[in-house]
């Protein structure tokens, strides 16, 4: 009678437990496609952790479900069940078993950690500055002529290794790119390091994932990893963009700044909604009122707009933010 | 006298030798009672201003009305003078004083008519009817703000309500249900059951009980207010990052100071139940013979008492910052960002036990009731919550481990954090085990009982997920994490909650909840709250950031299944109300044991007499001995046993 019972149970653990295992490893596809190196050693530890994890809720589901309807009272029946206090040998089992299999996870997650930590000297670093709402990119060392080059979107070349180094000025964000699985919060007063190697070819999402206020939602970017030669004629093309400076500073300082996560302007293409629509509030308005705008933004709040949702800009670079009030006063109402 | 004829189910009569104190001559504006207390609030509203506003004028600051200062001193004063009118502090007083304090009269004590309950009382049974009342209430308003999010985030885009409002719907939503509900109903149902399970008579120290009840829903006021201020309510999160709250308007004051009165209330509780638990339990009721709720809440009270300061630390410094301008988190002066999330996590994770342990020993309770068995390895199910306990203070950073902090540091924590699944998955096994063998009556609390430990289950597997540091790198800040906390805290915590209201409904009303609608509720909640969350680790997964007004359209399907579950989830509650309020009135009445449990609770009348006990229960055995012939865990009356208590409502009819 005990024998059956138990073959019963078994039986149907190892059915709760196929199912399970069919659904969630090859039915649903939980993860999005892996790009990098980081992430396919995350995606293993995943994988294994799943496994565990199966086994365990098949074991339970079964008993919970087995003794659902095999325990159950009959309707009017008062009796006791079994007094069973409890069993040592079984308790020390339950014990030990869960502790192997976490420490099993601890070890593999650390040695993970460990190797995403660890990269190649020959990485290039990129410094990345997270602020409300919007991420820009410095290529910091000279390799491709891109040293001190500022840009409003990620591009970096397939297998390369690379160090993000990210700073914040106002709150904490986070820089995670799901293809890639490695994320890293962007925090002020410190630098935070993000390390990844690519390895796919395409163009992947960058997502704060730390709350960082009204425009949080809107705050996404994103990289482009391309293979050697498209990324050679990127940076040839970045190049002489820079070099040909004047007229085109303010707009790029319009996108690199991420004035359109928040704002309307249509000179821009931007269709931002969280703050005023720039081409109405700031026609006619005087370069020193533009300028105070940004710099002081309570001084002046539109109607049904509350105060202290825009961060004020007074550490753009002189000569970028004369750029920027120059641009907006000769941009807004143009496209309206 | 014997408890059967002493008390009718209106609890009208009076017991001999507690007469009724005589009547206050006092007028309305003096005497105790809420219309003192609303003049003594505006009395203290009135000095605080002119205190705040004097000496600014005299400092020669500018403004001399400046918000944040007259918001701090607000909440700190108005409260201290509301509670000294309501009568709170009247005995200390008068004692400090040196007046009479009449200490026998126990006028305070008890309730007679749904009135007393909204007075200062010092009855461990009537406050924890008004913590269930009021945590109840709040549960409501931060469900129905929970609506307002779903109803947002069914389609991508903004329809309903702006980033402003949805931060602050998100933000009040987890902080109401953390600090109003959760936590401070496991104090409410402690409140009422744990003296008794124990053969005490009342609380260790019931006028401290009956502050700690009055601080918690000046908290909760206080929180709710905050919508009332310019820019709209606090809206950083309930975790209230620094420098983001920093950078907030001032309606995030009302986070930071609401906070303090719940943790007080908290705190408080927490003292008091360890002494009540260490000091007043009946002769023979051995730590050993303990029912698994009274170890659960002993645990937990230590949680509380060495936790909390914590949280009350951190939002006092954020305060600090924004009023007295110090530097602790800005990093303009040399503040440190993280060591914020450290202070804070020092408390929200041993929090995250403060919301479960509790819930676990409801678990056993109703677990060995309803499937007629002991409880399966009593001592190590003890053991194992000393066990949550320690490792509980040592897994706070996995909060953290994309955070900046010190790399180092992720791997203790990661250790920690996945070892504290062994004392966990003892419980579950253990409880799994109880049912073994057992003679299962599926009564609503059992239903929510199995239905928390297959909740449970997930919740806990998800976390184990997250306690790996590579894999949390991926879903760390993503609705993977919004499941997993929904699977913890409502498959895990409310669903114990439910257990428990069901379970203690008859003793503490002495009426029956209707049974079918108690199941109805069960089975809708159930479907509707797995439809809400379980997609949501899928849609994290893949992508989706938690705390998004907006969101990428990809996603669009699995949210609005999220949001259609969620409003059948929101109208399962209104089961669950309209079946507490009707059979609160009119349920059939109760019998003194209606689930044929052991501990001492059950063998009192329905609802308990003012003083609970007409002679000192003696505890002579183990709490769970279901099956065992001849067992006993208490002796009272000489002859109540459960053997002779017979369910059946016919036997009720006799007893009057």
């Amino acid at each position: 009678m005990r024998k059956t019972l138990y073959i019963q149970l078994l039986l149907l653990s190892v059915v709760i437990g196929a199912i399970t295992f069919v659904i969630s490893l090859v039915v649903i596809s939980w993860l999005p496609k892996v790009a990098s190196e980081e992430g396919e050693r995350i995606d293993a530890i995943y994988l294994f952790t799943s496994i565990i994890c199966i086994v365990i809720f098949a074991i339970v589901a079964a008993v919970t479900i087995y003794a659902m309807f095999k325990f159950r009272a009959k309707p009017g029946e008062l009796e006791d069940g079994k007094p069973i206090h409890g069993h040592t040998g079984i308790e020390i089992m339950w014990t030990l078993i869960p502790t192997i299999l976490v420490t099993a996870i601890g070890i593999w997650s650390a040695i993970v950690v460990v190797q995403n930590d660890d990269l190649p000297d020959d990485h290039r670093i990129v410094a990345v500055q997270a602020q409300q709402f919007a991420w820009s990119f410095t290529y910091n060392d000279e390799r491709d002529g891109l040293g001190g080059m500022q840009v409003g979107e990620l591009v970096v070349r397939v297998n390369e290794p690379l160090e993000l180094h990210m700073t914040s000025p106002d709150v904490i964000h986070a820089f995670w790119v799901p293809e890639w699985r490695q994320k890293q919060d962007v925090v002020p007063g410190i630098t935070t390091f993000y390390r990844i190697t690519p390895t796919e070819e395409g163009v992947f999402p960058i997502i704060c994932t730390e709350l960082c206020g009204l425009g949080h939602s809107v705050m996404r970017n994103q990289v482009r990893v391309l293979n050697d030669e498209a990324f050679e004629a990127w940076a040839t093309e970045i190049r002489s963009a820079v070099d040909g400076g004047g007229e085109t500073l303010g707009k790029s300082v319009f996108q690199n700044q991420g004035c359109a996560a928040c704002h309307a302007l249509a000179d821009a293409g931007a269709t931002g909604a969280i703050g005023p629509d720039l081409d109405s509030v700031l026609t006619g308005q005087s370069a020193e009122a533009i300028r105070q705008s940004i710099v002081d933004p309570n001084a002046v709040i539109s109607e049904g707009f509350a105060e202290g949702v825009m961060p004020p800009y007074g550490a753009v670079p002189e000569d970028q933010l004369e750029a920027l009030v120059d641009y907006l006063a000769t941009a807004v109402g143009d496209g309206s | 006298m014997s408890d059967a004829t002493a008390h009718t189910v209106e609890h009208g009569e009076h017991e001999v030798g507690h007469a009724p104190a005589p009547p206050d001559r006092r007028n309305l504006l003096q005497r105790p009672g809420w219309v003192r207390a609303v003049m003594y609030g505006a009395i203290s509203f009135g000095l605080a201003t002119a205190f705040v506003t004097g000496l600014r004028s005299l400092g020669d600051l500018d403004p001399i009305w400046e918000l944040d200062v007259l918001l701090t001193a607000w909440t700190v004063v108005v409260p201290l003078g509301f509670l000294t009118g309501l009568g709170v502090f009247s005995y200390w007083i008068y004692w400090v004083t040196g007046k009479p304090t009449l200490p026998d009269d126990h006028s305070g004590h008890g309730a007679d008519s749904w009135k007393d309950y909204f007075k200062v009382n010092t009855d461990h049974k009537v406050i924890g009817v008004q913590y269930l009342i009021t945590v109840f209430f709040f549960f409501v308003v931060g469900g129905l703000m929970a609506m307002f999010i779903r109803a947002e985030l069914a389609e991508p885009g903004t329809q309903l309500i702006d980033p402003n409002a949805f931060n602050g719907f998100t933000s009040v939503h987890a902080t109401l249900m953390i600090f109003l509900f959760v936590v401070p109903v496991f104090a409410g149902l402690g409140n009422y059951v744990i003296p008794i399970m124990i053969g005490a008579t009342d609380m260790a120290f019931p006028r401290l009980n009956a502050l700690s009840f009055w601080m918690l829903p000046i908290g909760g006021l206080i929180i709710l207010s905050s919508f009332l201020l310019p820019g709209g309510a606090f809206s950083a999160g309930w975790t209230n990052y620094a420098p983001l709250a920093t950078q907030q308007p001032d309606s995030n004051l009302m986070f930071q100071m609401g906070v303090q009165w719940a943790g007080a209330s908290s705190i408080a509780t927490a003292l008091n139940f360890l002494v009540t638990i260490i000091t007043m339990r009946a002769p023979g009721m051995t730590f050993w013979r303990m029912p698994l709720l009274c170890w659960a809440n002993f645990t937990t009270s230590l949680l509380v008492v060495l936790a909390t300061p914590f949280i009350a630390g951190s939002q006092f410094l954020l305060m600090f910052d924004r009023v007295l301008h110090t530097n602790f988190f800005e990093v303009a002066g040399g503040g440190y960002v993280v060591g914020y999330q450290h202070i804070f996590w020092f408390y929200s994770h041993p929090a995250v036990y403060i919301m479960l342990l509790p819930g676990f020993g409801i678990i056993s309770e109703v677990l060995s009731v309803f499937a007629r068995k002991p409880i399966f390895g009593y001592r190590l199910m003890a053991l194992s919550l000393v066990a949550i306990l320690f490792l509980g203070f040592s897994v706070w950073a996995h909060h953290m481990f994309v955070a900046g902090m010190a790399p180092w540091l992720r791997i203790p924590m990661m250790i920690t954090t996945l070892l504290i699944a062994v004392p966990t998955g003892i419980k579950v096994f253990s409880w799994l085990a109880t049912l073994w063998e057992g003679k299962i009556h599926f009564k609503t609390p059992m239903l929510w009982a199995v239905g928390f430990i297959s909740m449970f289950v997930i919740g806990g597997l998800s976390g184990i997920f997250l306690g790996s540091v590579p894999i949390d790198q991926h879903a760390s800040d993503t609705y993977f994490v919004v499941a997993h906390i929904h699977y913890v805290l409502y498959g895990g915590s409310v669903f114990t909650i439910f257990a428990g209201v069901y379970y203690w409904f008859p003793k503490m009303t002495g009426r029956m909840y209707n049974e079918t609608l108690g199941k109805a509720h069960f089975w809708l909640t159930f479907i509707a709250f797995n439809v809400t969350f379980f997609a949501q680790h899928w849609v994290g997964l893949q992508g989706m950031p938690r705390r998004v007004a907006d969101y990428d359209p990809v996603f669009a399907d699995w949210n609005m299944v999220s949001s259609i579950g969620s409003f059948v989830l929101g109208a399962s509650t209104l089961i669950f109300l309209y079946n507490m309020l009707v059979s609160w009135r009119s349920g059939e009445p109760a019998p003194s044991n209606p689930w044929r449990a052991l501990t001492i609770e059950w063998q009192i009348s329905s609802p308990p007499s003012k003083f609970n006990f007409d002679e000192i229960p003696q505890v002579v055995g183990g709490p769970y001995e279901y099956g065992v012939p001849g067992a006993r865990h208490v002796v009272l009356n000489g002859s109540r046993t459960v053997e002779t208590e017979k369910p059946e409502p016919a036997t009720v009819g006799a007893e009057h």
